[in-house]
């Protein structure tokens, strides 16, 4: 092998090395150097992919204002309200352990369950917000809000909020459950509403007391 | 008294940092902004490095990595695992920094043409041929001669010798031949060669 026959195979070595070009190399000293010199750059170069510089935190935040104005980010789920339980010392004893323990039981049975059955294909999923979903308040709700508002009036209006949005929170996470019945995160996340739920019963009946 | 909020999504948060790479791209065609951000935390040091070695300067860098984000993000519904996710990825970023040099005018010759009689040849300080590199490369100076080669060759460079991606690879990234990525590559680390040569032959004859 000649030194321009050596120059000509080296783009395509790849580390692998023919007899004829260790021989060559053995007898002479440019191309010996020359190859040395490429592998030890080669070399120096691997090292520095360790060396990863970090781009600015505000990058971060830069892209997901954009993401979220282009509408490719879901809204953020709603605040949720979380409280201390406090010992309950309500006016009708059987309402509130009733209540958390339905919501909490519901929460444990579809949590074993694997979740919520997926939607069928065939049928259009209506596209409703977890607002809207959220906004019909359901009996026991109301039954809570009139005794909140009726010993502390100011804070009904705090309440009817709050459940508003955990309201919103249950059935985002529902269908969170129902999309992805094997997520144990949005099983989860689930039960975690539930007892969100109740936890703000506990409060309002709490307030409501004497 | 308002009972206070709590950021439920922490434990949720904590866990999605834990999302396998696989989840986190099905949970951001969803439009889970935890799983974009898990996407972004797993491969922006990669792709900033890419662009911070190509441009030499931070601010750019930090555009061109938002912009290669943005441009995966905004496709992500598209990716059919076809690829690595990561190839898919520094696809996008070669390409927006390649398109931000020819906006700039720099000479980014198409890959597909040789080099050859189109380059400088660096001044030669008297003596660089006798300098020998093997066992002492200095990799400020390395790092320094990576910035001195001409786009083309040093996309190549930091691809393969330095992010570690195979000539395949590389050439679907940049849209070359196989042939034409270990060409360039080959002329790449013979430039740098002569660069680091040179520099070192001028810190010889300084007083």
């Amino acid at each position: 092998m000649t030194c321009k026959e050596l120059e000509r195979v080296l783009p395509e070595l790849e580390g692998v090395r023919s007899f004829e070009l260790e021989q060559h190399l053995r007898t002479c000293s440019e191309c010996a150097a020359l190859v040395s010199d490429l592998n030890a750059i080669s070399a120096q170069s691997r090292l520095l992919q360790t060396v990863e510089e970090e781009p600015s935190a505000r990058l971060w935040a830069s892209i997901e204002s954009t993401l979220r104005q282009e509408g490719l980010i879901h809204e953020a789920r709603p605040q949720l309200v979380s409280v201390a339980p406090r010992a309950p010392r309500w006016r009708f004893p059987w309402l509130m352990p009733a209540m958390a323990t339905f919501l909490v039981v519901c929460g444990l049975v579809l949590y074993q369950r694997g979740g919520l059955e997926p939607a069928p294909a065939s049928q259009p999923v209506a596209k409703v917000s977890p607002a809207d979903q959220a906004s019909a308040m359901v009996p026991e709700e109301e039954e809570v809000l009139k005794l909140v508002g009726a010993r502390v009036p100011a804070l009904r209006a705090t309440y009817e909020s709050d459940l508003k949005a955990v309201d919103a929170y249950i059935v985002d996470a529902e269908r969170s459950a129902r999309t992805n019945p094997n997520d144990e995160i949005a099983q989860q996340y689930l039960m975690n509403a539930y007892e969100q739920k109740a936890m703000v019963y506990e409060l309002a009946m709490d307030r409501s007391q004497p | 008294m308002r009972p206070e909020k709590a950021n439920l999504t922490d434990a949720r948060r904590s866990q999605s940092d834990r999302l396998s790479e696989a989840e986190a791209i099905e949970r951001a065609k969803q439009g889970d902004a935890g799983a974009f951000e898990a996407l972004y935390n797993l491969h922006k040091r990669r792709v900033y490095s890419l662009c911070l070695r190509m441009t030499a300067n931070t601010a750019a860098a930090e555009d061109l990595t938002q912009e290669a984000f943005l441009q995966l993000f905004r496709k992500i519904g598209t990716f059919r695992g076809e690829s690595a996710f990561s190839t898919w990825l520094h696809r996008m970023a070669v390409n927006v920094v390649l398109m931000q040099l020819r906006k700039k005018g720099l000479n980014v010759v198409p890959l597909e043409e040789t080099m050859e009689g189109e380059e400088e040849s660096a001044k030669k300080e008297p003596g660089a041929d006798d300098i020998r590199l093997a066992g002492s490369i200095d990799r400020l100076q390395l790092q320094q001669a990576i910035t001195e080669l001409p786009p083309g060759y040093r996309m190549i460079f930091l691809l393969h010798d330095v992010q570690g991606y195979e000539h395949n690879e590389i050439a679907e990234m940049v849209g070359c031949s196989i042939g034409n990525s270990k060409s360039q590559l080959h002329k790449a680390r013979m430039k740098l060669r002569e660069l680091l040569k040179t520099s070192r032959a001028e810190k010889a004859t300084r007083p």
